[in-house]
């Protein structure tokens, strides 16, 4: 038989700590953050890759149709474009004072979301649609050069990698993409409402 | 002080009374330990709000068991593993005797009423009674008398668990 006071023996001698440490707390909200920017660290990089080896095939290439510089200019100028996107997003995903101000940061959370979806959404289809004309324009020069097959082949190829792209690929890059965020934005807002709620 | 220091203080102050009232709410270590991480991120959030405040662990205490309310209303809706005797006497089998007794416990802590087991962790972990009515909304005297059964409450329980 053991009474209130050998329970709180028991309840003081227990080796049950928490695990997680103060730095872990302020970790778990960057880390999310951290991830994203991570993520478009690399696609700038590959981006940025893509574009020299397009300007080096422009530059080294024996092309003489204005029909291939056209096309070019438009591969170069969607390529720089997407980069200037990635370093706008970098620069807002990596906007640290946020931490101090929830409901700013909610709302600046919101609006990333939207405007990344209009990017991935409508603006999208825009650099797809400047992408295949390119490629159709580049393929005009390229039927001069080469057989017929080889042309449609490269032709097919190139343009179901786009649909590929666009159609599959894209969607569900925006799916993890929105619920990630979703999921950022859920959680400060439920904290934020529960603390409202508390009249603390 | 700078914003980061005084978390670092507040978090090392009460991390652990904190961890154990989600651990004496939830029976699971796991969920506690997000618990009392969730507790600590609206800590941090509202860090501000807190600066003039005399009692801060009384709204830590508060924040934490309003968290662990909201989960357990979350968790009622998509029931997984409710906190069941098997969660406990697994865990049970792998742990020393001593911490047998505590796993024990906490069990007899799980069968309590939700605000009981609140109240119970706070007593336990020796938290002034002034601080106890304040956060559980209670009135001081009535307090005392539900401290009273709830103690005799546990006692019996543990008393009986340890009979079989």
């Amino acid at each position: 038989m053991k009474d209130f006071e050998a329970l709180k023996n028991i309840w003081h001698d227990q080796i049950t700590l928490p695990k997680v440490g103060h730095e872990k707390v302020l970790k778990k909200i960057r880390k999310t953050r951290n991830g994203l920017s991570s993520k478009l660290l690399i696609e700038m990089f590959g981006m940025g890759i893509a574009t020299a080896v397009i300007s080096f095939v422009w530059i080294d290439g024996p092309f003489k149709m204005w029909t291939t510089h056209l096309a070019m200019i438009i591969f170069i100028a969607c390529c720089i474009y997407y980069i200037v996107v990635l370093i706008d997003n970098y620069r807002r995903i990596n906007y640290t004072n946020l931490i101090d101000k929830p409901e700013d940061y909610i709302i600046h959370l919101k609006k990333y979301k939207h405007d990344r979806y209009i990017f991935n959404t409508r603006k999208y289809s825009i650099y797809s649609v400047f992408l295949t004309v390119g490629f159709l324009l580049y393929f005009v020069e390229i039927s001069m050069m080469t057989p017929l097959w080889v042309t449609l082949v490269g032709f097919v190829f190139t343009l179901l990698w786009i649909a590929l792209c666009y159609f599959v690929l894209m969607r569900i890059y925006i799916k993890r993409e929105e619920s990630k965020l979703e999921d950022m934005i859920q959680n400060l807002e439920r904290l934020q409402k529960q603390f409202e709620d508390n009249d603390l | 002080m700078s914003k980061e220091a005084l978390f670092k203080e507040i978090f090392q102050a009460n991390s652990k009374k904190i961890y154990h009232l989600c651990y004496g709410y939830t029976g699971d270590d796991e969920t506690a330990n997000d618990l009392m991480q969730e507790t600590f991120m609206k800590v941090w959030q509202n860090l501000d709000k807190f600066r003039n405040q005399a009692l801060i662990s009384t709204w830590i205490y508060r924040i934490a068991v309003n968290t662990c309310l909201s989960h357990l209303r979350i968790e009622k809706r998509h029931p997984k593993d409710e906190l069941t005797d098997t969660i406990i006497e697994t865990k049970g089998e792998e742990i020393s005797e001593k911490n047998e007794q505590v796993s024990a416990l906490y069990k007899c802590i799980a069968q309590l009423e939700e605000n009981e087991r609140i109240i119970i962790t706070m007593v336990l972990d020796e938290v002034p009674y002034v601080e106890i009515a304040s956060i559980s909304g209670i009135s001081e005297g009535n307090l005392r008398v539900k401290i009273h059964r709830i103690k005799q409450k546990l006692t019996e329980l543990y008393n009986r668990n340890e009979r079989f």
